[in-house]
């Protein structure tokens, strides 16, 4: 499935999706106590986000954007409240069904250095396929799929090249098309452009807004209130774990200033 | 309060805690010395009798050569297959280690043998695998591997513990299963740091294949002490020289491999 296979099948979920329900649905979360900030990181949050829209999770340090991400995957436990995605309960049993429709871009890429980045694009596929279909290899297909994936997102050069030595930008995209590989129906993305340059910035953020135009569900945790302006439809920003803003993304720069004080 | 008020104190005299750190080296140290019961005064007249000892080792009879390299090949034909059968039963309990991979309960076992292995000098391993096996280089072979456990397990285990743990949580999110995350995330980041620790323990063990000759273990070290308990000190100098040259070209050659490793 290439990028425009992803779009189209994106494209009809969305259409699919206009009855308007809500397609991720936060209720209430709260996590264990954290000694150190005197409070759970996640402090009774409740949003919903619909299918098809591209959100930015803003806050300072410590307010619980990253937290909020990983729990929509269930990497954290909750102690209250509940996540829906599509109508299923993120618990323990439905874990593997919520995450195969779930694309994630780690802080930094959260890839294998040492793997080629074909290989790393490859892993995309392993909750597709059996341990024992993976043990000595991928199928000539999905080479093929992860191939025509990086060389979509201009890296055609660095396929056989290790992550490791990869810039800042290209291991992003890496870890986009790995999240691709999955034809995810949502992308969250923790902090896609930290330690990247002004240009290589640019250039995931117009990757995900392409994503975004062909359907994709996106939710990304940034900093820098001009690209969430630029490129999100819909901010929510996050103070000492509650939700303190939720709303279009206008003069975000004093609609920050003035939440957080 | 009165915490406040020591932490205060230390905050104005920032001297204080280097110097007792100091005074409690030292005192460590007199500790030491005075259980040795160094005879200083013996040493000092022991000394013609090192020289004299080191005269006798020189010049080296080469006519043992042949013998010389022929222990050695033994030695490092023990040590290929020593490590080779330790670093394999190694790796599992690594893992049943590793803090980020084993529940708590299989950790603590793990941990346990580990030490257990580690406690036993390699010339008692000898001595068992003798009992067990008789004289010869497959006792010495079977102390080796174990021997080698104890290292290389806990190796492995700190190279599996500083694997990144975001691109495991990655694999995870992706719904792999813990066999391709072991795979596709695990080894590749653990393999250039373990083929090293692993060539540093092939090294290691040619010069502990040698010591473990003085039991009747094989190796080099056989010849060595039959040389040394028959006075012939100069064959006994031919043993080590080749011991000398063998272990620098391998340490040589497994530091440029090791360096190459690290930088995959």
């Amino acid at each position: 499935m290439t990028i425009d296979q992803v779009a189209h099948k994106n494209y009809h979920l969305s259409k699919l999706s206009q009855s308007n329900v809500n397609f991720i649905e936060c209720c209430h979360l709260e996590t264990g106590y954290i000694s150190s900030l005197q409070r759970p990181i996640l402090n009774n949050i409740s949003c919903q986000i619909n299918q098809g829209e591209f959100v930015a999770l803003l806050g300072l340090n410590g307010a619980g954007k990253s937290t909020l991400l990983k729990s929509l995957v269930g990497l954290v436990p909750l102690i209250k409240g509940e996540i829906k995605i599509n109508g299923v309960s993120v618990s323990g049993q439905n874990l593997s069904q919520i995450r195969r429709d779930v694309g994630m871009l780690f802080q930094g890429g959260g890839l294998i250095r040492q793997l080629s980045a074909i290989d790393n694009v490859l892993c995309g596929r392993l909750g597709a396929r059996k341990t024992g279909k993976t043990l000595f290899g991928f199928p000539q297909r999905d080479r093929i799929l992860a191939l025509e994936l990086l060389t979509q997102l201009g890296l055609k050069e660095q396929v056989y090249q290790k992550t490791g030595q990869l810039s800042g930008g290209q291991q992003q995209k890496v870890a986009i098309a790995r999240a691709l590989m999955q034809s995810p129906q949502i992308l969250l993305a923790d902090e896609p452009t930290t330690g990247l340059d002004v240009v290589a910035s640019q250039q995931v953020m117009a990757t995900l807004a392409e994503l975004h135009q062909q359907g994709l569900t996106i939710i990304t945790v940034l900093h820098d209130l001009a690209l969430a302006t630029e490129y999100a439809q819909r901010a929510i920003i996050l103070d000492n774990g509650k939700v303190i803003y939720d709303g279009k993304c206008e003069n975000l720069q004093a609609r920050f200033s003035t939440a957080i004080k | 309060m009165k915490s406040i008020s020591k932490l205060q104190i230390f905050h104005r005299y920032p001297w204080f805690i280097p110097l007792l750190i100091f005074l409690l080296m030292i005192g460590v140290y007199i500790w030491a010395l005075q259980g040795l019961k160094v005879d200083f005064e013996l040493l000092k007249n022991s000394w013609p009798f090192i020289t004299d000892f080191i005269s006798r080792l020189f010049p080296p009879n080469l006519q043992v050569l042949d013998i010389a390299i022929q222990g050695l090949i033994e030695t490092v034909q023990m040590s290929v297959w020593g490590t080779s059968i330790g670093a394999v039963l190694s790796l599992p309990i690594a893992i049943a280690s590793s803090s980020n991979v084993a529940p708590l309960w299989l950790r603590w076992i793990a941990n346990l043998l580990q030490n257990a292995i580690r406690s036993v000098p390699s010339i008692i391993l000898g001595l068992i695998f003798v009992a067990a096996t008789g004289l010869g280089a497959p006792a010495g072979t079977l102390a080796l591997s174990i021997y080698t456990i104890g290292y290389l397990a806990k190796f492995y285990q700190q190279a599996i513990e500083s694997v990144d743990h975001r691109s495991l949580e990655s694999l995870q999110v992706i719904g792999a299963s813990k066999i391709q995350i072991a795979q596709y995330g695990i080894l590749p980041q653990i393999l250039p740091l373990g083929l090293g620790y692993t060539l540093w323990m092939f090294e290691y063990n040619i010069r502990a294949a040698s010591v473990l000759g003085v039991v009747g273990a094989g190796g080099i070290g056989f010849q060595l002490k039959s040389y040394i308990d028959g006075f012939e000190y100069t064959k006994a100098t031919t043993m080590m020289l080749v011991l000398l040259v063998v272990v620098t070209v391998i340490d040589w050659f497994s530091s440029k491999l090791r360096r190459y490793l690290e930088s995959m």
